[in-house]
């Protein structure tokens, strides 16, 4: 990796690195966010308060679509957690100063891949709470038990293509912006960005969609 | 001569991938369409499903790209 998303300094034996910081700063800032949107909660929302209630309208829409009425009720809270973190993520590499002053998260494969293994333990999870471990073990000898390893590899492939698809796309973008602006600064970037405004926004809404397939296939 | 070899290689991964995402994403996106036409108030459901089948194959092609970035790191 570049030199803006290399090691800055270790706490203990862990590394932190420049992408580590940069979500360190998003969730800073959605949580004052946050807090600034449900401190006084009001009958007649003030704008702050409209857009998170918007926010999770929307989002409670998407997902009735996606799960059923008893996995969107529960695990909402996670699903959105993804969306949003992805997608503040992918929209970072928009801000000025990306990729040279700060790195952008979702560029770099350590942080893709970080997420995709929290969604095969959330899959997990999801699917053993709601069968139990023995109905849920056994489901992958259906329909028929000689389907034992495709649904194993299945299970092990999906976590790798979401991490891949997300990395490859932004880190794409990103790489191609780059390019852009040394071939004609300040004018050719922009066509990329505006790609990158609709893609980093499908990427993430793919993730999350993807996810949520994932967990309802799990919990039948 | 390494460095022809590896370029062409880099070049030939994202060629096969884009065309072959390019003609199943085409035929999708006019089946979708075509859908839509037929059912204007299913447009909602269609444009999600279309959106989700776009993404997986464009992953696809993403998967050449990053052989070939990973190649073209190897010229020189």
């Amino acid at each position: 990796m570049e030199e803006v998303g290399g090691v800055l300094f270790s706490i203990g034996p862990l590394e932190v690195t420049g992408r580590v910081v940069t979500m360190w700063v998003m969730i800073a800032v959605l949580a004052v966010l946050c807090r600034l949107a449900t401190r006084k909660l009001k009958d007649v929302p003030g704008p702050l308060q409209n857009l998170a209630e918007l926010a999770v309208e929307k989002l409670r829409g998407f997902f009735a679509g996606n799960l059923s009425a008893e996995n969107a009720r529960r695990y909402l809270p996670v699903m959105s957690t993804f969306f949003i973190f992805i997608l503040v993520s992918n929209y970072s590499g928009l801000l000025p100063g990306a990729g040279t002053l700060f790195a952008v998260p979702t560029s770099g494969l350590s942080v893709t891949a970080g997420l995709a293994i929290a969604a095969f333990c959330f899959t997990q999870y999801a699917g053993i709470r709601a069968r139990g471990w023995k109905r849920y073990l056994k489901s992958f000898l259906l329909p028929f038990f000689v389907m034992l390893p495709l649904n194993l590899i299945e299970q092990i492939v999906h976590p790798f293509s979401l991490a891949l698809r997300l990395y490859g796309n932004i880190y794409g973008e990103e790489t191609v912006t780059e390019q852009l602006g040394h071939i004609f600064p300040l004018v050719l970037p922009l066509v990329m960005q505006g790609l990158s405004l609709l893609f980093g926004f499908i990427q993430a809404m793919v993730f999350t969609m993807l996810l949520a397939s994932y967990v309802e296939e799990a919990t039948e | 001569m390494e460095n022809a070899l590896i370029a062409l290689a880099a070049m030939l991964a994202v060629t096969g991938c884009a065309i072959a995402s390019a003609i199943a994403q085409g035929r999708t996106a006019t089946k979708a369409m075509d859908a839509i036409a037929r059912q204007p108030e299913a447009a909602g459901d269609i444009r999600s499903s279309l959106l989700l089948s776009l993404a997986l194959m464009e992953a696809l092609t993403i998967y050449g790209l990053l052989i070939a970035f990973m190649l073209v790191s190897k010229i020189g």
